[in-house]
């Protein structure tokens, strides 16, 4: 039925890829960890370390529905939004939902604490430890360390939450929010505005990223 | 049908959780005394098991932060080798006597908290052998910071990390 309908852009390839490299990574830099394999996992870290500042610039200066601005406005609509959700009336959303707000914050959120903290972090013998880690004492480096081990159970819960709830958007209220994060694409949507990747936003995007990774490294 | 089921299930309930209260209670009451008697039973060197355990926690503390201390050196443009000298040398002093850290006794068994396990007491050789490469080590890097030579404090370093990764494998609970 939606062959004939045109395709709005939703998401942009910045928004998907960042998406996509943190599927990858978060479960990488777990099992780095697991394994003791501390070079790569402090490689990883300072990958999602440039991710994160990109996406928390993208959130400033990129497209509307990267841009937290908005998201964070839509949070008024949330009392109404879940009013209408657990009656079961769902339109989909151009962007995130009021309740993909929350998500985002919450990922975010977490994914910041677990890459500050674990770029000061000392492990038990202070034989490894994060970039950072020369700026801090022993006791608090260890301490930032307790913070990264704890905090990144609080990312897996949420991170169950959010694929949960992406299971209940699909099966309860027919709304698969999977294929238009690969594709950037939706066809039973008015867009408001387009979404373009401009190319000094990007560059901006990139030199903060690039600036903190050089930041740190000259710093530790 | 409904009231008299009510009426009865309530204090039933009740009786219930106050029961099983009661048992929580008394439980771990028995067990804090039984876990205080064990920890502040002396063991054959005059310590109690918990000054014991807090003594080794304390000096692998030191060395946890000696090895830091290095090791912020090494990641350093341009190492302060007094810096390196002085936590290079404090390891040695701070494991001098290690081999009687973990007297029989000392162990998880007896209620206090500690991460070193059983396992230590059932393969006391092996463990000790551990413990004298360590040491053996540890002097290794000592020398090599006196000398003044940042790469020969490197690979020293590195290899002593190798004995402490060594122990910690097979006999401490994973962190």
């Amino acid at each position: 039925m939606n062959d004939g309908q045109a395709q709005t852009r939703i998401w942009d390839w910045t928004v998907r890829l960042f998406h996509w490299l943190i599927v990858l990574i978060v479960p990488a830099l777990w099992w780095t960890a697991d394994q003791g394999l501390m070079d790569w996992h402090k490689r990883l870290g300072l990958t999602m370390f440039a991710l994160l500042l990109f996406r928390l610039t993208w959130g400033v200066v990129g497209t509307w529905t990267a841009r937290f601005l908005p998201m964070l406005r839509q949070l008024l609509s949330l009392p109404s939004y879940l009013k209408n959700l657990v009656a079961g009336n769902h339109e989909p959303s151009f962007g995130h939902s009021p309740l993909g707000t929350l998500s985002v914050i919450a990922l975010l959120g977490l994914l910041s604490v677990q890459v500050t903290t674990g770029l000061f972090s000392v492990d038990v013998d202070g034989l490894e430890s994060g970039p950072l880690a020369t700026l801090v004492a022993f006791k608090t480096g260890r301490e930032l360390a307790d913070i990264h081990e704890l905090n990144f159970d609080l990312l897996v819960i949420f991170i169950a939450l959010h694929i949960s709830a992406i299971a209940v958007y699909r099966w309860l209220f027919k709304n698969d929010l999977i294929r238009p994060m690969v594709t950037g694409m939706r066809s039973d949507i008015q867009a408001p505005t387009t979404i373009v990747v401009h190319v000094w936003e990007l560059a901006i995007g990139i030199a903060v990223a690039l600036a903190g990774v050089y930041g740190v490294t000259r710093l530790g | 049908m409904k009231f008299p089921r009510v009426n009865i299930a309530v204090p039933a309930i009740a009786t219930v959780l106050m029961l099983s209260a009661c048992g929580e209670t008394g439980g771990s009451d028995a067990t804090s005394d039984a876990t205080s008697e064990a920890a502040s039973a002396p063991l054959p060197n005059g310590m109690t098991v918990q000054q014991q355990i807090e003594a080794r926690q304390g000096q692998l503390e030191k060395v946890g932060e000696a090895f830091k201390a290095i090791s912020d050196q090494l990641k350093a443009d341009s190492p302060d080798i007094a810096i390196i000298q002085e936590a290079a040398a404090a390891v040695p002093e701070a494991t001098q006597d290690m081999a009687d850290w973990w007297p029989e006794g000392s162990g998880p068994e007896s209620g206090v908290e500690t991460d070193a396990l059983p396992s230590i007491w059932e393969n006391m050789a092996d463990f000790q052998e551990k413990v004298g490469n360590m040491k053996d080590a540890a002097a290794q890097l000592n020398v090599a910071a006196q000398s003044g030579d940042v790469v020969a404090v490197g690979e020293a370093f590195k290899a002593t990390g190798g004995t402490c990764k060594a122990c910690h494998d097979d006999y401490r609970l994973d962190d």
